[in-house]
Formats: C-alpha cells, sequence, structure tokens
C-alpha cells in the first residue's frame, strides 16, 4: 500500500466518522424529549460524546491531509479534489475552536453536514496526485490557500450560526409579510442545500452506471479559417448539447436517445454545454429529492426543524455568529488577498490583476466589511446581521466554486466539473 | 440659533464638567446629557463613549456638510456596496486587458452577442480602469481619512478623560450589570478585589470606594490602524499612475542574444532557455499512456548588463558591465535594484541567426570561399576569394506587394531574402545581382533559381550554397520575459502589513472595563467591552468568585442587544 493509497483510506474514514457524528449530534439534540431522562444531562452527555467522535475523524481527515502531502510531494490544495477536501477540513478545524469557546452542542449538528457535504462535493472531482505546474511551485502555494480556506471556513461556521438563528428566530406561524418574506428565505437556503445534495447524488449515481455520451464540435483556431475538433465526455446523461455539436455517441436515458436543447451560441466552447448540463440536472435532481423530503415532512423543511433549535439562546446564536466571523475576517484578509498578493507579485509580476478569483476575493472581502460596518456602527444585530452571514457565506461559496463553473480566467487549473 | 444656546446650557454635567456640544455622555462621569435620556432606563449608546463628534455640529457650513456626508458610516457602506456591486458587473466578461491585441468593439458583440454589445456600450469591459470605479475608491479613500478623523479624536480624549467614580446611572445602564449588598468596609472591599483583576490583566485605578479596572485599550485603535494601512494602500495604488514610478513590457529573448531593454541602460541576455515536462513516471497511474503533457520547469538562464557608453549611438558598440545574472523561473524572477524580469512566456521555434554560405561556381562546382551572414546584422560587403559581395537590400519576412515588388511583410525574420551585387573575375563590370535565400524552405517557395536567371541572364554563374548544418547557426527558443519597475510596492506592503496589524488588534483582543462604586454598602458593578460579552461576563464571574461572590454568567446580562 503506497502513502497516498493510506491517505485515500483515511479519507475514507474521516468521511464516515463524521456522518457517525452528525448522527450524534442528531441523537443529543434530539434525544433531549426521550423519555426517562434530563434533558439537559442528555445533553451534556451525548454533546460530549458526538464533539469526541467528531475530533477523531477530523484526527482522520488530518491524517489523510498529512500523508498525501508527503505522498504527492507538495501540499494537497493544488486541484479541485484536494482543495475542497481541505476546506471541508478547515470547516471542522473552525467548528471546533468556535465549539471549545462556546460548547453549543447544537452547533455541530449543522457545522458537521457543511463539512460532510463539501467533503463529498470534492469527491466528485478526479482525485488523483499529479505533480505541480510551474505556476505553482511555490512557497506560497500552502500559506495562501491554507489561510484562505482558514477565513473562509470560519464564515461557514458564521452561516451554520446565522441559519440556526433564523431557524430559532423566524416566525414560523406568522402570516405578517415580513415574517413570510423570512420564511422563503430560510426555505430557499435550505433549497439550494438541497440541490447541492441533488448535483452530488446524480453525478454518483451516474457514475455507478457508468454512463457516458461524446459529442465533438468544429473549433475555429484562427482568421483563416482553420479548425479542430473538441471533444467532450458527458457523464450526466445530456439535456443539453453544447453549441453546434455532432453527437459522438450517445447512451439513451429513460428513452431519450437525443439530446433535448442545444446550449445558446453566447456560450463559447464546448465545455460550456457540459456544464450547463450539469447545473440543470443538480437543479432539476434538488428539486425532486426537495419534493420527496416535502411529501414526507408534509410542511416546509423550516418549520421542521425550527423546533429542534427550542431552548436555544438565540443571543448566544447572534454572539457566536459575530465572534466567528470577527475571528475569520482577518485570516481572510490575510490568506486571501495579502498572500495572494505577494504571491501574484511573484509568479505574474503584479500584485493585482482584476482576475475573476481575485476580484471575487476581494467581493467577500467588501462583503464582510460591510457586515461588520453595519453591525458595529449601525447597530444591525439579530435577524439582520444573521441573513447576512447566510448571504455572506453564499458568495463565499460562489468565489470558490461559481467563479471556476461561469467564469474561469488564471485560476481555471483548479479545474471544475 | 436657539436650539444651540439650549443645547449649550444642557452640555455642562451636574458633576461641573463642561461638555461640547454633541455629547451624548459626560465626558468626566458618565451621566446622560439629555433630559430624555436621563429619565430612560434603556441601555446607554456607549459608541464613541458618548463623545461629541465633529460631524455632529449643528448649524454646519459647507465644509461642515462634505466632512459630514465622509463622515456618515451609512454612506461608507453604500460606497462599498457600489464598489461590490461594480465590480461583480466586471466579471461577468472577461475583461479588455485580458487580450493582448483585440479590437473591443467587435470583439464582444461577436462573441457575446447583444449581451456582449450592451457590455462593451456601458463601459463594462474595462470595468476597472472607468473614471467611476476609480471614483468610488478614491471616495472610500476618503471617508476612510474623515470617518477616522473624525472618531478617533473623541474617542481618544473619552478614553483619557476619565474620572473613576461614575455616576450610577452611566452603571447601571451598561449591558452588564450586577449589583449586591456588601458588610465590610466600603474601602477594604475596593483593595480585597484588586488583585483579581490585575491577575486578569487589568489597570486598576482606585478612587476610595470607587475602582475602574481596565485592558487592551490598544484594541479600540485596531480599526484605525487598518483604516491608515488602507489609506496608505490606496495611496500607492494610484502613485502607480504617475509617470516613472511603473514600467511594464514584455519583451522576446531569443537564446544567446543580447537585447535592450527600451528605456532604461539594461541590457539582458538570454543565455539559455529550458523547458522540461514531467516524464511518464511522475505522472499518476491514470495519466499514464493518455499522452498527456504536463510542464514542470520553465527557466531562463538569464544575465542582466548595464551599459555604461556608447548606448544609444548605433554606429558603435555599447560598453556592457555584467550587473547580475539569475535562473529566471515562473516563481522566481531576476531581481536588480527594483528591475524584475519574470518568466512570462516562451517559443521553442527555432530562429535563424547565421549562415556561413559558401560561393560556388556553378559550372565546376568550384568552392571560391566561404563568408558568415548574421541574420540580422550583415555587412554591407563580403569578400570571397577575389570576389566582392555588395549587398544591396535586406528583407527580413520576403514578400511581394500588390506591385509585384519585393518587400519585407514584417520584421521578424520569418523568411530572410538578401539581394547582393557579385563583382569580380568573368562578370560584367557593373556586376551581378543575386538573391539569397538562407533557408532552404523559402529557396524552393519564392523559386530562388528562377529569379536569379532572370535578373542575370547569361551571367548566372555562381551561386551560394550552405554545405552542411554545421554552417547554419539557430536560436533554439525565445523566451518572453515580462520586465517590470514598480516604485510604489514598498508602500503597497506597508499599508497591507499597517491594515493586517490593525485588524489583529481589533479583533483578537477586546477592550474591556469594569467600574465598580459601592454607595453606602450598595455595590454596583458595571462592564463595557466594544466585542465579546460572552467572554467579559465570564471573566467577571472568575473574578467574583475570588472574592467569594457566586454569580450566573447569564445573570450578569443586562439585556439589549448591544455590541
Amino acid at each position: 500500500m503506497t502513502l497516498l493509497d493510506f491517505s485515500s483510506m483515511f479519507f475514507t474514514i474521516a468521511f464516515l466518522v463524521y456522518g457517525v457524528a452528525f448522527i450524534l449530534y442528531g441523537v443529543a439534540v434530539m434525544g433531549r424529549v426521550w423519555r426517562n431522562r434530563d434533558p439537559d444531562q442528555h445533553m451534556k452527555k451525548w454533546g460530549k460524546v458526538s464533539f469526541l467522535v467528531s475530533t477523531l475523524g477530523l484526527v482522520a481527515h488530518l491524517i489523510y491531509f498529512f500523508t498525501r502531502w508527503s505522498g504527492a510531494g507538495h501540499i494537497p490544495v493544488s486541484n479541485m479534489f484536494e482543495f475542497m477536501s481541505t476546506l471541508s477540513m478547515m470547516i471542522m478545524i473552525a467548528f471546533t475552536v468556535i465549539f471549545i469557546i462556546y460548547r453549543k452542542t447544537l452547533l455541530g449538528l449543522f457545522a458537521v453536514p457543511i463539512a460532510i457535504i463539501i467533503m463529498a462535493y470534492a469527491a466528485v472531482f478526479p482525485q488523483e496526485a499529479q505533480p505541480l505546474i510551474p505556476s505553482l511551485q511555490s512557497w506560497w502555494l500552502q500559506v495562501h490557500v491554507t489561510m484562505a480556506a482558514l477565513g473562509e471556513s470560519f464564515f461557514a461556521i458564521g452561516f451554520a450560526g446565522g441559519f440556526m438563528y433564523l431557524l430559532r428566530t423566524v416566525d414560523f406561524n406568522s402570516k405578517n409579510k415580513s415574517d413570510r418574506r423570512q420564511q422563503r428565505g430560510v426555505e430557499f437556503t435550505l433549497l439550494s442545500i438541497v440541490v447541492v445534495i441533488g448535483f452530488i447524488a446524480s453525478v454518483y449515481a451516474f457514475r455507478v452506471g457508468g454512463y457516458e455520451s461524446v459529442f465533438t464540435q468544429e473549433q475555429a483556431v484562427n482568421a483563416q479559417g482553420d479548425k479542430t475538433i473538441a471533444r467532450v465526455e458527458y457523464n450526466l446523461p445530456p439535456i443539453v448539447a453544447p453549441y453546434q455539436s455532432e453527437v459522438e455517441s450517445f447512451q439513451s436515458f429513460l428513452g431519450i436517445d437525443k439530446p433535448l436543447f442545444e446550449a445558446p451560441s453566447w456560450m463559447v466552447g464546448i465545455n460550456a454545454g457540459r456544464k450547463l448540463n450539469t447545473i440543470i440536472w443538480s437543479v432539476l435532481a434538488g428539486l425532486i429529492l426537495y419534493a420527496l423530503i416535502r411529501l414526507i415532512l408534509r410542511k416546509p423543511l423550516g418549520r421542521a426543524i425550527h423546533p429542534l433549535l427550542k431552548g436555544l439562546d438565540a443571543d448566544d446564536l447572534d454572539e457566536i455568529t459575530y465572534r466567528t466571523i470577527a475571528i475569520g475576517f482577518p485570516i481572510f484578509t490575510l490568506g486571501a488577498l495579502i498572500f495572494a498578493m505577494m504571491w501574484a507579485q511573484i509568479a505574474w509580476g503584479r500584485f493585482w490583476g482584476w482576475d475573476p478569483k481575485e476580484v471575487w476575493a476581494l467581493i467577500t472581502w467588501l462583503f464582510y466589511s460591510v457586515y461588520l460596518h453595519l453591525r458595529l456602527s449601525r447597530g444591525w444585530q439579530g435577524k439582520k446581521s444573521a441573513w447576512l452571514a447566510v448571504l455572506g457565506f453564499m458568495i463565499v461559496m460562489f468565489t470558490l466554486v461559481g467563479v471556476n463553473l461561469v467564469i474561469a480566467g488564471l485560476h481555471s487549473y483548479a479545474g471544475t466539473n | 440659533m436657539i436650539p444651540e444656546i439650549l443645547s449649550f446650557q444642557n452640555t455642562k454635567c451636574e458633576c461641573g464638567h463642561q461638555n461640547p456640544v454633541g455629547t451624548v455622555l459626560c465626558e468626566a462621569c458618565g451621566k446622560p446629557i439629555s433630559k430624555e435620556d436621563q429619565e430612560s432606563d434603556k441601555l446607554l449608546e456607549m459608541r464613541y463613549d458618548g463623545m461629541a463628534r465633529r460631524s455632529q455640529r449643528s448649524a454646519p457650513n459647507i465644509i461642515d456638510r462634505v466632512w459630514n456626508f465622509f463622515s456618515s458610516v451609512k454612506i461608507a457602506v453604500y460606497m462599498i456596496i457600489f464598489t461590490l456591486v461594480g465590480s461583480m458587473l466586471g466579471t461577468i466578461f472577461p475583461q479588455e486587458s485580458t487580450f493582448l491585441n483585440i479590437d473591443a468593439a467587435t470583439y464582444y458583440p461577436e462573441t457575446y452577442g447583444t449581451a456582449g454589445s450592451i457590455y462593451y456600450k456601458l463601459g463594462l469591459s474595462h470595468t476597472y480602469e472607468s473614471w467611476w470605479f476609480v471614483l468610488l475608491l478614491v471616495m472610500i479613500g476618503a471617508s476612510l481619512v474623515i470617518c477616522s478623523l473624525d472618531r478617533v479624536l473623541p474617542l481618544y480624549k473619552a478614553l483619557s478623560k476619565r474620572k473613576i467614580r461614575k455616576h450610577l446611572q452611566f452603571l447601571t445602564r451598561q449591558k452588564v450589570v450586577y449589583q449586591t449588598r456588601v458588610n465590610d468596609d466600603e474601602g477594604i472591599w475596593i483593595n480585597n478585589i484588586v488583585p483579581a483583576l490585575k491577575k486578569k490583566g487589568y489597570r486598576v485605578h482606585t478612587d476610595g470606594s470607587a475602582l475602574l479596572a481596565e485592558k487592551y485599550r490598544f484594541s479600540r485603535w485596531g480599526p484605525y490602524i487598518l483604516h491608515i494601512g488602507l489609506i496608505i494602500f490606496l495611496l500607492a495604488v494610484l502613485a502607480r499612475g504617475l509617470p516613472g514610478l511603473n514600467m511594464d513590457q514584455h519583451l522576446a529573448f531569443p537564446e544567446g542574444e543580447i537585447k535592450p531593454i527600451p528605456n532604461t541602460s539594461y541590457f539582458l541576455k538570454n543565455e539559455k532557455f529550458t523547458v522540461e515536462y514531467y516524464t511518464e513516471d511522475d505522472l499518476p497511474e491514470e495519466f499514464k499512456g493518455k499522452g498527456k503533457i504536463l510542464p514542470k520547469l520553465f527557466r531562463t538562464q538569464a544575465t542582466l548588463y548595464e551599459c555604461t557608453a556608447d548606448c544609444k549611438d548605433p554606429s558603435k558598440e555599447p560598453k556592457l558591465v555584467e550587473v547580475d545574472s539569475h535562473p529566471i523561473e515562473v516563481n522566481d524572477p531576476l531581481n536588480y535594484k527594483g528591475l524584475k524580469a519574470y518568466q512570462f512566456d516562451y517559443d521553442t521555434n527555432p530562429i535563424l541567426r547565421s549562415v556561413t554560405p559558401a560561393l560556388i561556381e556553378k559550372k565546376t562546382g568550384k568552392n571560391i570561399g566561404e563568408f558568415k551572414l548574421d541574420i540580422r546584422n550583415p555587412e554591407r560587403s563580403y569578400q570571397v576569394g577575389e570576389y566582392t559581395l555588395n549587398l544591396v537590400e535586406k528583407y527580413m519576412d520576403f514578400g511581394m506587394n500588390d506591385l509585384g515588388e519585393p518587400v519585407s511583410i514584417s520584421p521578424n525574420p520569418n523568411a530572410p531574402s538578401f539581394l547582393f551585387l557579385i563583382k569580380g573575375p568573368n562578370l560584367p563590370v557593373q556586376g551581378v545581382q543575386y538573391f539569397y535565400f538562407p533557408k532552404q524552405i523559402d529557396k524552393q517557395r519564392f523559386q530562388q533559381d528562377i529569379i536569379n536567371e532572370k535578373l542575370a541572364g547569361t551571367n548566372n554563374l555562381f551561386e551560394l550554397d550552405v554545405q552542411g548544418m554545421n554552417n547554419v547557426d539557430f536560436s533554439m527558443s525565445t523566451s518572453y520575459l515580462n520586465i517590470r519597475v514598480d516604485k510604489v510596492m514598498p508602500f503597497v506592503w506597508l499599508g497591507s502589513a499597517i491594515g493586517m496589524l490593525g485588524l489583529v488588534f481589533g479583533f483578537y483582543w477586546q477592550h474591556r472595563r469594569i467600574w465598580i462604586r459601592i454607595d453606602e454598602g450598595a455595590l454596583t458593578l458595571a462592564a463595557h467591552t466594544n466585542k465579546n460579552w460572552f467572554g467579559i461576563r465570564k471573566e467577571i464571574t472568575v473574578i467574583l468568585q475570588k472574592v467569594n461572590i457566586e454569580v450566573d454568567e447569564k445573570s450578569l446580562d443586562n439585556g439589549g442587544n448591544q455590541v
């Protein structure tokens, strides 16, 4: 067994242990109302057990990280699989730090699944450890990416705290206009999470089924009209084909034996069609999954989760959210902006070049600075502040995933699916 | 005028301190100034400790109004949001600056259709250079300066001008309050709690039966230090636009050639360019046998020279002194006194540097002699045996214009060609013209032999021929380097460092103050922090335990939602 195989094994172990930890946090929180027990005692006891297990998961995750580092010869943050697994590890580190400060068991019930989802998302991407291209061969890769990921992880925990605050305080029975809007907001956030799960689920389902269709597209190379043939493999059944493409091979799915639509012309390149197809699949799968959950629960998800948070002090949640973001902000500034500028100066000769990824890191930073100003100087607290924490993390995720998926740019070697 | 006079009267506190207009809480004892506020039992507004700010002057003049505009956090937040949205818009389509040569007016509509056309017309294809974006940054800079000045001075005064014995209302209306009765002597009780506070790092000041404990005041300066850092950063970035502070050029350096760097006195020689790829063994199993090529290394071994004399005179060789030598790699530029050379791109197509052809008598095949022809810098005439070859014309990239005349279609040596006038024995006195294409492929493509037959007719007796590859000298590759001078960089880093320091001070420490006063056995403890209430409540619980008072952390919370 090579070191890399050993590392992959620990990746799986960490994933499974997190799954167990999540269930245990669920037991700790939901078991409070079981018969024959004192709710506080139960929460205390099971909270300890859950934290112990999630910490074990983190240890396995750290073993994965360092063995892969040693096995591949460079820090495992050089492609999308490695980055996302590191991000989920950082989220667990941030969670552990915040848990040690505040000892809120319930936070685990929300933070651990975020790490699990991101880890599952990581596993969607090719997992081979490949050697570094020249532009990544730098000491700065280690400090820039890890610090940026750690800062973003605190924002992720801030999102968990803010979202818990909303689930706790939004009045799910009110018909009042502003309450209705907040209910819809909570529901939309939950739906977005379900869409991400839908994406991961459909990728895995078709990967297990070994699905593949192939398209080709003629692409102009130069002004003289020379052309090359680009080729793209779809691993999800093509609802949308690339613009002006030919079918090379098509595996039929549910009796559909040709793509239903073609991507619009402004979607340049053969991969644009594939990405659009992936997005459509994710939304479809997410909606189906959401509908199923609604059918089982027979009420909006937000309203179903709301009672779990009963008895939790809302002010504490507000404080945890703010504090987490306040801890993450300087780390993010250092990692995602200052170290990024220093590296860009050495690698590309300019510290700032308005590359989409750079711009979105700046947008994230501006957004959280708005959050801090509104909170510190204009008294935005409670729900308003919690909504900003939720929105902020969505911006973070767009910066990390959306930019690669939709915009690309110089950071495109991070790879996308 | 009347409200001003009234407010003037009202600013004198009962403790005898005269406060400036706009003060919320007495600078000395902390009692609320306005009557309304005195009667309220809500939590106090502790921002800037209730000090008056310049922006709160009544009857503002023009300067005051400008000041007020920029000192408003609300306005600042709007400016940040506008910048944020503007930045987002700029990432919808690639910016013009990402392309080296495009005609933006046609590129955007052609590539992105109507949306692209609108994008270009709105000027979003160069968002970050547009006047409104730069203006926003300048306004944020102004706001940073004015907001900070407006607040930092009053805050400084508030924190340095303090009475230890605060007004009772100031204490009971804090967010953290604890009240109890003590039986000990007041002075002794106060002295007993001092060690517990000191142990937690507080600086303690006592005044009889009153106490003030304070720590980490520097945390309050964090935001202002950050703002100073940002101002330096923004000024440095704006200064880059000034002439002479910034140079940025992309230059081609063929292997083995010394080339001048325009607008400097430096010359750079690409001694050797290396590109290496990972071998199959380095690649993971999944990639093997798939023909996947992954670069491992781009390196230009470069030598930098400084010109000391004859730099501009084309007739003389410049006098060069070697000043630096460095293997330039992607993450490792050459750096000599602020002049930096970055590995940017490369081209491994060989470029012909010189040939050494022989003059051959066609009929007999006799080799009359050889000469070295430098493609870029040929000499005016060559002497080969008894024959003289005068260079009439040279074409770096041979082609024909519309009139059928030979021209050079580019300055790049893609298809070099030379027109000689050969003079010597057995040739007419005026000489014979001879076209020479050093590259074999061009010789056939442009039909060198047919041209020469037409030019010389019966006198076409000689030809130039390169006999073997050892008479050909190629530059094997060309390295493209990005040559930069950026004199403001130290200030960019200084600004970043100061800003970072401010962030750490502001976020990882919290300014905590605890006030205690005992009035005839009634003890009132109050505390204030700028963030992390959870932490200060916990700390007070521990401190009170030391003097044998057990309190529940949460019971210290006086309610409200104040940060």
